[in-house]
């Protein structure tokens, strides 16, 4: 039984998420459907709003003169050595916080909420002035030693709610079964919250996959260029056609869309519980 | 095998005392249960023994030297936690061999990634693998070993945890409530298989228990604490027979004594405020104070025949016994509009007598078997000494 | 640590967090709290790229430029139109989409999904996907209002649209984050008390007021100060987009920060700039605590 004006709000709300899926989805849709059309459709004819299929081996060769291979490999370099580099820092940090009252820790939770609000750009001329001294500038490793930086807290956040969730008594019995606290850490809190480093590291990985702006700035040779700084080199160059260019951007966006798809409510929980607890 | 000593150990976390002065001696060999109220310091006096837990201010000694600061793997102790505490990525197997495999490790087999390939290298060492196996069998974990906890019962867990405990042979066994999840018959079971480990195995024995009937059946000598600090240090039958104070009385024993209020007046006894009674000994020479006596000294009697007129407020039939909460007949018992029975006096007979809630009866005693007690601060007031 | 016994225990003990705690710390000073301070020291100095380990102390010259320059209001101004406007609108669209989506429906997972992906997109792909929609020739916003007979817009390069253009993208970034957010906190209002508010007769948007809106406006808060910061700090597609023009109308304190520094080298400059964005936000974290702060009293009352 539905009186009419259930109905009528029912009708609403579907509306409503209709409206709502046309305007989240279309970009992604257009990118899909513009890298599937030739270039002569693009600027002249009227672009066809649906995907060409049949356009796709055109898309491949378009992509084969983009150096796109390259630059995905050194994004996954960038983001790789971020993500272990971060794993790393950030469960010995969330370990102390999760399990030690410390003099300074106060102090540690302001610095590590600090990284949170301090915009990147703030300490770009710094770092710059920095790798120049140590003969870090144009390296990926003094990029990712930079974007380490504001991925750590986050996965120290992560990390360390998941290790709050494990027991006390776990950790004491494998002290006095004389495991030293390193490897408390090592062998026994770390493989019990697995789930959760594996969110931190999607979360770490793809800050470095989408960085940018340390990328565009630290790196000046296009053979260390990551997909992003090599992607907004196509701004405002005409040379590449946009459905090369546009497939290229599919190409890069779709791991982050389905590693983001998969871990969304890992993902919120990290980026909050910073500014929650800090 | 390290007797152990403490000597005024204090615990307090900022403002709140934990343990008061704590002092007493843990012998070699013994069955030594900490029993107590929770919230009463008992677990922190067992985690400050496994170097758990920091000490305020005090000593512990093993075997004459301080071990204030001991690492906890420098006292060889094994420690059994309530929740046991086991490794729960790990297989029975791994949980029994771990602490033999952490014995085992060199410093750099702790470096990541070395002390995977470490730890599955000792694994199947020849004599880890045999010692975990053979522990395995004593405690019939055999079938288990290739299971992982979270796919265990209660009571096999339980027996991973001891397993884990025994394998490394250590001198000095905590155990802090390793009963208390289980359900009530396996726990029985548990309490007379752990007697039995400890006749077996010889070592020493730290239990902490807030279930009286776990310390009598289990203990060779029995540490009442109550709010940090010792009310009594005895064997079970002294501490049941002769309770040092109200506390102890009444935290030993259940139904627990009968405690009533009672007051001397010209060398005449009375209970209760009104209810006169001829004793047939001395009275203490005090004006008010408490009368005690165990539920099964006293005696049921028909209306009239016995020193203390009672009505019967409770009947809880246990088979064998019949434990009878009665209502002492003061004079004014009628002006009490409670609901609820407070206060009760229990006696404890054998057999299932045929008496109703609500029914006249008479209690009686023998002089030998009241304790008496300050009537302020619950101390036993011995006639001897006075 | 060592097996003798002899080391005292609590002094190691109390040292053992800071084994674990040192490493970050250090990494985080090394490369974020000293070139953070080089940078608020070098606002007071007149820093070229030309020279960027050696500048002269100036005092507050550069702020005073700054005061005096009307292209830093420009860019003030745009940062908190900017900021301000992607909180309002990216907040409003996060909490509709997430009160639309709360209740289970056929389809619930692949909607979800959808509305998630301008979360998901990286910032530099979404910039490029854009900037084709607002080609001004071929893009399809221009070839819709051309069907419609209302004409081309310059929707990057006039002084009229940009902005608007860009929050635009940014809304379709920050929302669905919003969404998420304010649907986790959905999903953990009690059903109970939604029945109990039922059962005492409130009707659907009583109830909404009177249990669900208190339950997740905190979580709204916290995507608010989220949301308010990262438009501070956000530069990817800002810079991509329009660059900061057309005249300033789009440059932020971030983008007008690279700006003067790698196009106008002048370090000291932008690192007044920078000054400026960082107490932005740290305002904007400090009015969050302390709301937040206000909250928990009122809630432990």
């Amino acid at each position: 039984m539905m009186t009419p004006r259930k109905l009528a709000m029912k009708a609403l709300r579907y509306t409503l998420i209709g409206v709502l899926v046309v305007l989240a989805g279309f970009p992604v849709y257009w990118m899909a459907a513009t890298a599937l059309n030739v270039n002569s459709q693009l600027y002249g004819t009227g672009q066809v709003a649906w995907p060409q299929l049949q356009h796709l081996p055109d898309l491949v060769t378009e992509l084969g003169n983009v150096p796109i291979g390259r630059w995905l490999f050194n994004t996954l370099l960038i983001a790789s050595g971020g993500t272990i580099l971060s794993l790393t820092l950030g469960a010995l940090a969330g370990y102390a916080l999760s399990r030690f009252k410390f003099h300074g820790r106060g102090l540690v939770g302001f610095l590590l909420f600090m990284t949170q609000v301090v915009p990147e750009a703030l300490i770009l001329v710094p770092l710059y002035a920095m790798f120049i001294t140590f003969g870090l500038l144009n390296s990926l490793t003094g990029l990712i030693l930079a974007n380490v930086g504001f991925s750590l807290p986050v996965a120290c956040f992560v990390l360390k709610g998941a290790m709050d969730a494990v027991p006390y008594e776990i950790e004491e019995s494998a002290i006095i079964d004389n495991c030293p606290r390193f490897s408390v850490l090592t062998m026994i809190i770390l493989p019990l919250i697995m789930p959760s480093i594996a969110a931190a590291a999607v979360v770490a990985f793809f800050a470095g996959w989408n960085e940018f702006l340390f990328a565009s700035t630290f790196l000046m040779d296009n053979s260390l260029w990551p997909a992003s700084v090599g992607l907004a080199s196509f701004v405002g160059q005409y040379e590449t056609p946009m459905s090369a260019v546009l497939g290229a951007a599919l190409v890069f966006s779709l791991p982050a869309i389905v590693f983001f798809l998969l871990i969304q409510r890992k993902i919120v929980a990290g980026l909050t519980a910073g500014a929650v607890k800090g | 095998m390290p007797a152990l000593t403490f000597k005024n150990v204090s615990k307090t976390f900022g403002d709140n005392t934990v343990i008061d002065a704590f002092s007493a001696d843990i012998h070699d060999g013994e069955f030594l249960v900490l029993l107590g109220p929770s919230g009463c310091g008992k677990s922190t006096l067992l985690r400050m023994i496994a170097g758990l837990s920091d000490i305020t201010s005090g000593d512990l000694l093993f075997d004459g030297s301080v071990a204030n600061d001991w690492e906890p793997k420098q006292r060889g102790v094994a420690f059994v936690f309530q929740t046991y505490a086991l490794y729960p990525h790990m297989t029975v197997r791994e949980n029994i061999a771990f602490p033999l495999i952490m014995d085992a490790f060199r410093k750099w087999y702790h470096l990541p990634i070395v002390n995977i390939v470490a730890r599955h290298r000792l694994m199947k060492r020849a004599d880890i693998a045999e010692r975990t196996l053979s522990i395995a069998r004593q405690l019939e974990l055999e079938p288990l070993l290739d299971r992982r906890p979270a796919s265990l019962s209660g009571g096999q867990r339980q027996r991973v945890a001891l397993a884990r405990a025994l394998v490394r042979n250590p001198a000095l066994y905590l155990l802090d409530e390793p009963l208390s999840n289980l359900d009530a018959k396996l726990r029985t079971q548990m309490r007379s298989e752990i007697s039995a480990l400890h006749h077996k195995v010889g070592k020493t024995f730290v239990y902490v228990t807030h279930d009286q009937v776990e310390a009598m059946t289990m203990a060779t000598r029995i540490i009442v604490m109550n709010k940090g600090i010792v009310q009594q240090v005895d064997t079970p039958d002294e501490i049941y027979d002769h309770p040092a104070n109200t506390f102890v009385a009444r935290f030993v024993g259940s139904p627990p004594m009968n405690l009533i209020p009672a007051s001397v007046r010209n060398n005449a006894l009375q209970l209760s405020g009104r209810l006169a009674v001829e004793h047939a000994a001395p009275l203490p020479p005090r004006r008010e104070l408490t009368f005690g006596v165990r539920p099964e000294k006293l005696t049921l009697h028909p209306a009239g025949e016995g020193r203390l007129p009672a009505q019967v407020a409770v009947v809880e039939r246990l088979g064998a016994e019949t434990v009878i909460g009665c209502r002492l007949m003061t004079g004014e018992e009628n002006k009490d509009q409670r609901l609820l029975e407070h206060d009760l006096v229990f006696v404890r007979v054998s057999g299932n007598p045929k008496i109703k809630i609500g029914e006249l009866c008479s209690l009686d005693y023998q002089a030998d078997d009241v304790l008496w007690f300050d009537i302020d601060n619950g101390d036993r007031i011995f006639l001897d000494q006075e | 640590m060592s097996a003798n016994g002899l080391k005292n225990r609590s002094g190691l003990v109390k040292l053992l967090p800071y084994a674990f705690i040192l490493p970050p710390m250090i990494y985080l000073v090394v490369f974020m709290f000293w070139p953070l301070s080089r940078q608020m020291y070098m606002s007071l100095t007149n820093t070229r790229i030309v020279n960027p380990n050696r500048g002269r102390f100036i005092g507050l010259g550069n702020y005073e430029r700054l005061i005096e320059d009307p292209a830093f209001y420009v860019s003030l101004k745009a940062t908190l139109v900017y900021t301000v406007l992607t909180v309002l609108i990216g907040i409003a669209l996060g909490v509709v989409a997430a009160l639309a989506i709360d209740r289970p429906f056929k389809g619930r997972a692949v909607v979800r999904a959808i509305l998630l992906f301008g979360w998901a997109v990286p910032g530099v792909a979404a910039s490029l996907i854009w900037l084709w929609m607002y080609n001004e020739r071929s893009g399809v916003f221009n070839r819709m209002t051309e069907l419609l007979g209302i004409g081309r817009f310059s929707w990057l390069t006039s002084t009229d649209y940009a902005l608007g253009s860009v929050l635009a993208v940014t809304v379709w970034q920050v929302a669905p984050f919003v969404m998420l957010v304010v649907l986790a906190a959905l999903q953990s209002v009690p059903q109970e008390v939604r029945e109990a508010a039922r059962i005492d007769g409130a009707d659907g948007i009583s109830t909404f007021r009177a249990v669900t809106l208190p339950h997740i406006r905190p979580s709204i808060q916290l995507a608010a100060l989220l949301v308010a910061v990262w438009s501070i700090r956000r530069f990817d597609i800002i810079y991509l987009l329009t660059g900061g023009g057309p005249l300033g109308s789009t440059s932020t304190l971030v983008v007008k920060l690279r700006q003067t520094a790698f196009e106008g080298h002048e370090l000291g400059m932008a690192s007044a700039y920078g000054a400026v964005g960082l107490a932005l936000a740290l305002m904007v974290a400090a009015v969050h605590y302390t709301v937040e702060q206000r909250r928990m009293k009122r809630m432990s009352r």
